[in-house]
């Protein structure tokens, strides 16, 4: 009987540990401090709206800890929530909220404020002129920057010699995140790869011919996915390149976020600003250089004659080709019947009887 | 078994520019236009017809055209499903367009190397009294009537081929389109390559950009094409040249080649060679020709 005494603590040794991983394993992270994931954390927890769309409510904490505002607490973002259990959230996150959160020598809170005052005033922000449909069908924060998750960049690991010199002052955890954070904003002009950009404006938007003709837009930009596309820019893109123009290289400057229609004087794209915009990739760009059209498009009306060339360098090439081609089956039938044969014999080619009627041959 | 034709020997060191007759050479006698039908060959080649420096570029731009074409155009048929399978090998489109500009540079070297060779060959042949224009690769009157004279021989209405030079028409001509296209493509490449500097040079820099972007990728598709399915058929498809014809390597053409489309070459050969002239000799004896003393 001895022993099953001991199987008995044993047991409960056991079951008192794995307790312990459940209840440690879920502690909950600063940004959880009003514990939502007490209910949020349900992978089934949503409901079949009016619409008949499902909406889930599940928020993994695992994915949660991983992105960009994994230090954000809930209600930060979600305003409107005022007690528990909350009313059925109707408004959408406004991302011009301040947070909690005060970054390094910084007096307010954080917020996004800036970037949207920019955004606004750009072509895509909503104005009190447009129509309703204008205003469903520009983009807003979350069209650009993926829902639901806002993962974290993929980032070089820092060179641990320049590390080693910042752990004279600081903790390594924290150092290390915030170099993390600022590199790939020093390093590159976007965090996104070339291909998601492009992929960004053109998916659903600038692509959609008949979407854009609704918002009168110029004849020029309802072509601008199909000739970037096939300018070497777009080319080397759609392959993979990672050194070559995207829509934000050359439409918008370090804001990212400023993008104008060609005719106003802020756009990186005016023809006063050209030079500058140019040079972020150009050596030596002069003011001829950027007569260069980017966007090129060949029409009959814009450009007749190269059009007018495209088509008989069409008719030259196939005539060529097919021109060549019979002189060659021309010349092998003759050649046949003049007795050569695919054959070889001792090194020679084997030739037969000539069947075209010359006498003595 | 007839006698050649019979034709009025004026002297035997008379060239065809003169119009004298060809198919005479002192110490064989008249040979018969068709003779290549009967003589031994050696698929390596028998006869000299490229110097080592022609061999060297051929070999130059052949590697290179290849580099060229697999590199540029995938990048202007980016869209479709074999383009980027094409590039991976070359380290995707970043590195593709560095390799693509330095085998072009290559390519370029190879062209001004082959201007030194011909410039260079062509004062040494004027200076020992050797050059003429039927031996080179310039077009002349000549050409026409053979391209008349070939087509009625394919369709049966002549009996022989025509008699021509070192260069036949079909040589000529896309020995004039390789120049065209060279021009073309080095310098709509150009353009494209260095869009600073030339924008700078160009009067209307709009214009010659969207003009190169077309003309660049048309004329390297066609350059394409033409190799693809015309150069390689006829060097080695066409029966009588099939496998393939070692000229490019070793410097030779086959005897019985020369003697069918560069006649006149063979019979400026045939003045330089006593062991060729003995052999032809033996072969026209053997099929019952007449040869020089007579003989049958």
């Amino acid at each position: 009987m001895k022993h099953l005494k001991g199987v008995t603590f044993f047991s409960l040794f056991v079951f008192l540990l794995l307790f312990l991983c459940f209840v440690f394993v879920s502690a909950s992270d600063a940004a959880d401090s009003e514990n939502c994931l007490m209910c949020h954390k349900y992978r089934f927890l949503g409901r079949i709206d009016e619409h008949g769309k499902k909406r889930n409510y599940n928020v993994d904490e695992n994915i949660y800890n991983e992105t960009v505002h994994r230090n954000v607490p809930c209600r930060d973002c979600h305003t409107s929530i005022q007690n528990l259990p909350h009313e059925p959230i109707t408004d959408e996150v406004n991302c011009g909220n301040q947070c909690h959160i005060k970054p390094p020598f910084a007096k307010e809170n954080f917020s996004h404020k800036a970037i949207i005052d920019t955004y606004n005033k750009s072509v895509h922000g909503a104005k009190s002129t447009d129509s309703d449909e204008l205003k469903a069908a520009k983009p807003y924060c979350k069209y650009c920057h993926l829902n639901p998750r806002y993962t974290k960049v993929e980032e070089e690991r820092v060179s641990s010699s320049t590390l080693e010199r910042c752990f004279n002052c600081h903790e390594e955890k924290g150092v290390t995140q915030a170099y993390k954070h600022i590199t790939h904003r020093l390093r590159h002009k976007t965090s996104r790869s070339r291909q998601e950009i492009v992929e960004l404006c053109s998916k659903n938007c600038h692509e959609d011919v008949d979407k854009m003709k609704k918002f009168r837009v110029s004849e020029e930009s309802l072509e601008s996915v199909e000739t970037y596309r096939r300018s070497i820019h777009g080319k080397a893109v759609a392959l993979g390149s990672e050194m070559t123009a995207d829509c934000v290289s050359c439409h918008a400057t370090s804001k990212i976020h400023d993008i104008y229609k060609k005719d106003e004087s802020a756009s990186t794209v005016n023809k006063n600003n050209l030079k500058r915009t140019c040079q972020q990739c150009h050596l030596d760009v002069t003011s001829k250089f950027v007569q260069i059209d980017v966007h090129s498009g060949i029409t009959s009306s814009e450009k007749p004659f190269l059009h007018f060339l495209e088509i008989q360098l069409g008719f030259v090439l196939y005539g060529t080709i097919f021109g060549l081609l019979g002189l060659a089956l021309i010349e092998t039938i003759g050649r046949k019947k003049d007795g050569i044969k695919w054959q070889i014999k001792g090194g020679t080619t084997w030739r037969g009887k000539s069947k075209r009627g010359f006498e003595d041959e | 078994m007839t006698t050649s034709s019979e034709t009025v020997v004026k002297s035997a060191n008379d060239s065809p520019a003169e119009g004298g007759n060809t198919h005479y050479v002192k110490g064989v006698g008249h040979i018969p236009r068709d003779i290549y039908k009967y003589v031994k060959s050696n698929p390596l080649g028998d006869m000299p017809r490229y110097s080592i420096h022609i061999v060297i570029q051929h070999l130059v731009v052949f590697l290179t055209f290849l580099v060229l074409a697999a590199t540029g155009l995938p990048l202007h048929f980016g869209d479709l499903f074999w383009a980027p399978l094409i590039l991976s090998p070359f380290g995707g489109p970043d590195s593709a367009r560095v390799i693509h500009w330095t085998a072009a540079f290559i390519m370029v070297t190879a062209s001004v190397y082959h201007l030194g060779t011909i410039i260079l060959g062509t004062l040494y042949k004027v200076q020992n009294k050797k050059f003429h224009l039927l031996h080179t690769q310039i077009p002349t009157l000549k050409d026409l009537q053979d391209i008349k004279h070939d087509i009625r021989y394919f369709l049966g209405k002549e009996r022989y081929r025509p008699e021509m030079g070192k260069f036949m028409y079909k040589q000529k001509l896309h020995y004039l389109a390789i120049i065209w296209g060279t021009c073309v493509l080095v310098v709509a490449g150009s353009t494209l390559l260095f869009p600073e500097t030339m924008s700078n040079f160009w009067p209307n820099p709009r214009f010659a950009q969207d003009l190169a972007r077309l003309m660049h990728a048309d004329e390297a598709i066609m350059a394409a094409a033409v190799i693809v399915f015309w150069h390689w058929s006829n060097v080695h498809l066409v029966p009588g040249r099939f496998p393939f014809q070692w000229t490019v390597l070793t410097g030779k053409i086959t005897r019985e080649h020369q003697i069918e489309e560069h006649f006149l070459e063979y019979v400026d050969n045939l003045k330089e060679m006593p062991a060729e002239r003995e052999y032809l000799r033996s072969v026209m004896k053997e099929k019952g020709y007449m040869t020089e003393g007579g003989e049958r």
